[in-house]
């Protein structure tokens, strides 16, 4: 049996259950990987349905197909160039109008389109009654009414789906601007007509009247005619109604949204808030809501920590408890030594901070997001991430951070900009994760004192704050503020909460594991053939003069770069003993001085190897660099600090 | 009466006249997400045009961000971008 293969598109605005839908439609069957070149993800999956074979591509979730994101041009571009069979349009009823004006803007791209009418439950229980028929019959698209989570739906969603596949050439109703701007739209797009042009005609003449950046350069290129004709039309526009181009047209197709909206939908005004309203006013709540964060991301934290710690120990155990069986199967020799210290100790290096830490990381990170509480926090945070130059939605990178700073640099990606993804990376990597977290409470918490752990917490708040703020004045051009969706209250669907951390967790696996594996290898390889020592007697000046620490520990930073933790475990190897109080010449002073120079000194192979794929070799290089030469600076004005203190 | 959105006390409501972009158009005639035109045509995407309600809910504490009721869906505005924001309101 020959299957045939169809290529459908989920596309719709954030928050509106996109990604319930696509895991409801593929279930296990996914990919996620970037889009070609962009720093942007893509999810795909397959099903089987009715003889076909259909790929399902997730797009990102936007307001618009303008220019204002690579998300919005990534999408324009694929639905436009690539031209999937068909677009899912995901609508959150609850939220119609602002739904239906990206709907329209589908429309406009000639994509044939089926609307899932998504979270009718939801509009229910906020007073709305929608008549899908009659939306069905305005914009002459199928609309099939679901509730993701629960399923329902979805299985009309595909088969309205393949209908309208196999019944090729529906063309849907046309978006009618005003006469003014219709008139002009058709002068235009009878010109751009003519030219060679993937997108379609119309669509094109109405982006050249809203000054999209990428259509005018490109149209330009073919003919410069239009534009200045499309400029004199605009003009026209712009005279009439007193406003920019850009302004009078979205004007006009949230008109045309909000008409059909209040044809089709029935509003009866609740009595009383619901429970998820008063949760919201509390949770965002001037005063209350600070102490209210603090607790639940003080007791998430406390919960990763605890299970991660717990977990980390029962598997290394577990690991090392391989090693015997390595030896005598290997040998003690250079292979067999290669084999464990180089290649399985990588892989432990990378299974115990993985699963313990960034799996349960990764679902409390879905999970508040997909509440929608993580938009609360960004909403109260807002103003003191703007002394650094960022919004408030750079919180949530940040909070990543101190789970592992691998899944941080990625989660960078919802900032708008590219100067501002940088920027958060930037601090991300300064920001003490998990690892971190164990030799600052192993090392000093247990040996100097919990004050002096909690002191260096501070201080490395404090340097993040401060080294935040200088990138944020170097770096060119202007912060962008904060526009952000708070959506309403939900529970979070707990199948796509732990799909999503189950590819995330594949995604750090395939782009960690074969650096940390490598260069695991390479320090085993140097200790081996005897280099560390000499390596150890090269980075003297820095560690003994200036840092005041024992020669050893440039060896124990060095295994540092592979995970943060290994400076302790490698440091107990060499001093021979875990009791550090009882080692000569490592006293308090140099305690503290090695746990911040770990704590600062360079980002771990892992999120060096995420730098690279976000921000490529040279920014990435510049920061590990900056880094290194900070942190000995910093450890060594604190040790000549301590000493004059008298600690 | 004219006044920009951050004027609005909490719960009061007024309708968007135009969003103020400043002279300059971004850097060099860009107009990505930097921009003010950036912004700008952001804020109308999600539905803050020239003649939409919008409320006022309420404002996070040291100059944080506005809370605003616009199209049936519920924004977060930086105080910024929102003083940019021109309302008429009726007092």
């Amino acid at each position: 049996v020959t299957k045939k293969k169809l290529i459908v598109a989920l596309a719709g605005n954030a928050n509106v259950g996109k990604s319930v839908i696509f895991n409801q439609l593929t279930g296990l069957h996914q990919h996620i990987g970037n889009w070609p070149g962009k720093t942007v993800e893509k999810a795909e999956g397959t099903l089987h349905f009715r003889g076909y074979t259909i790929d399902v591509i997730d797009l990102p979730g936007i307001y618009s197909l303008s220019t204002f994101s690579i998300e919005e041009l990534v999408s324009r571009q694929y639905i436009a160039v690539e031209r999937p069979d068909l677009v899912i349009n995901v609508v959150d009823a609850s939220i119609l109008e602002r739904n239906l004006f990206f709907t329209l803007q589908l429309m406009e791209l000639e994509t044939p389109l089926v609307i899932a009418l998504n979270q009718v439950d939801m509009a229910k229980k906020k007073g709305m009654k929608i008549n899908h028929e009659k939306l069905e019959e305005l914009l002459d698209v199928p609309v099939v009414p679901t509730v993701a989570p629960r399923g329902t739906g979805v299985y009309e969603l595909l088969q309205r789906a393949v209908e309208t596949i196999e019944k090729r050439g529906r063309a849907h109703a046309q978006v009618k601007y005003g006469e003014e701007v219709e008139k002009r739209i058709e002068v235009l797009s009878d010109l751009v007509e003519k030219v060679p042009y993937p997108y379609p005609a119309r669509w094109t003449a109405i982006k050249l009247l809203e000054k999209d950046e990428q259509v005018e350069r490109e149209i330009r290129r073919i003919n410069p005619e239009i534009i200045s004709a499309a400029g004199k039309l605009a003009g026209e526009i712009e005279q009439i109604h007193g406003h920019s181009c850009s302004t009078v047209i979205t004007s006009e197709r949230y008109e045309i949204a909000g008409c059909i909206a209040r044809e089709v939908q029935h509003i009866v005004p609740l009595i009383k808030p619901p429970m998820r309203e008063r949760l919201h006013a509390l949770t965002t709540h001037r005063i209350l809501g600070y102490p209210l964060m603090a607790i639940s991301l003080l007791s998430i934290f406390f919960a990763i920590f605890t299970f991660g710690d717990y977990t980390s120990e029962l598997l290394s155990a577990l690991f090392y408890g391989l090693e015997p069986i390595f030896e005598s199967v290997f040998g003690a020799g250079i292979v067999g030594q290669l084999i464990w210290g180089g290649v399985m100790e990588g892989i432990i290096a990378g299974v115990t901070v993985a699963l313990p830490y960034i799996i349960p990381f990764y679902l409390a990170l879905y999970f508040l997001e997909d509440s929608g509480y993580l938009s609360r926090i960004a909403f109260l945070l807002d103003n003191v991430m703007h002394k650094i130059g960022l919004h408030g939605k750079a919180f949530i990178p940040v909070m990543l951070g101190f789970g592992c700073n691998v899944p941080a640099c990625l989660g960078c990606r919802i900032m708008e900009t590219e100067r501002e993804r940088l920027l958060t990376a930037f601090v991300v990597t300064l920001v003490p994760c998990a690892a971190t977290t164990v030799v600052v409470l192993g090392l000093v918490g247990a040996f100097v004192g919990i004050q002096w752990a909690l002191a260096l917490y501070i201080i490395n708040m404090l340097i993040v704050f401060i080294l935040g703020r200088m990138a944020f004045k170097a770096l060119p051009g202007e912060p962008t503020a904060l526009i952000m969706e708070m959506h309403d209250y939900r529970v979070p669907h707990l199948q796509t909460v732990a799909k999503q951390t189950w590819f995330r967790m594949m995604e750090f696996i395939k782009m960690a594991f074969p650096l940390i594996i490598i260069s695991s290898l390479i320090i085993k390889l140097a200790e081996v053939i005897g280099l560390l020592d000499p390596i150890a007697d090269i980075l003297s000046p820095i560690t003994v003069a200036w840092l005041g620490l024992p020669a050893i520990t440039g060896i124990t930073l060095i295994f540092g770069v592979l995970r943060k933790e290994l400076t302790l475990i490698m440091l107990a190897n060499l001093f021979g003993t875990t009791n550090f109080a009882a080692v000569q010449g490592f006293g308090l002073v140099e305690m503290i001085v090695f746990t911040l120079v770990t704590m600062l000194y360079i980002p771990c192979v892992a999120t060096i190897s995420a730098l690279v794929r976000e921000y490529g070799w040279k920014k990435t290089i510049f920061i590990t660099v900056f880094e290194i030469v900070f942190a000995i600076i910093v450890g060594g004005v604190a040790s000549r600090l301590l000493i004059l203190a008298g600690i | 009466m004219k006044l920009r959105l951050t004027d609005l006390k909490n719960g009061e409501s007024g309708v968007v006249t135009s969003i103020k972009t400043g002279h300059r158009r971004g850097h060099g005639g860009h107009r990505g997400a930097g921009s003010r035109w950036g912004f700008r045509k952001r804020l109308e995407d999600m539905g803050l045009t020239p003649g939409t309600r919008v409320t006022v809910v309420k404002s996070a504490p040291f100059r944080g961000p506005l809370e605003v009721h616009v199209r049936g869906s519920r924004l977060a505005l930086g105080k910024r971008m929102a003083e940019r924001i021109l309302v008429e309101v009726e007092r």
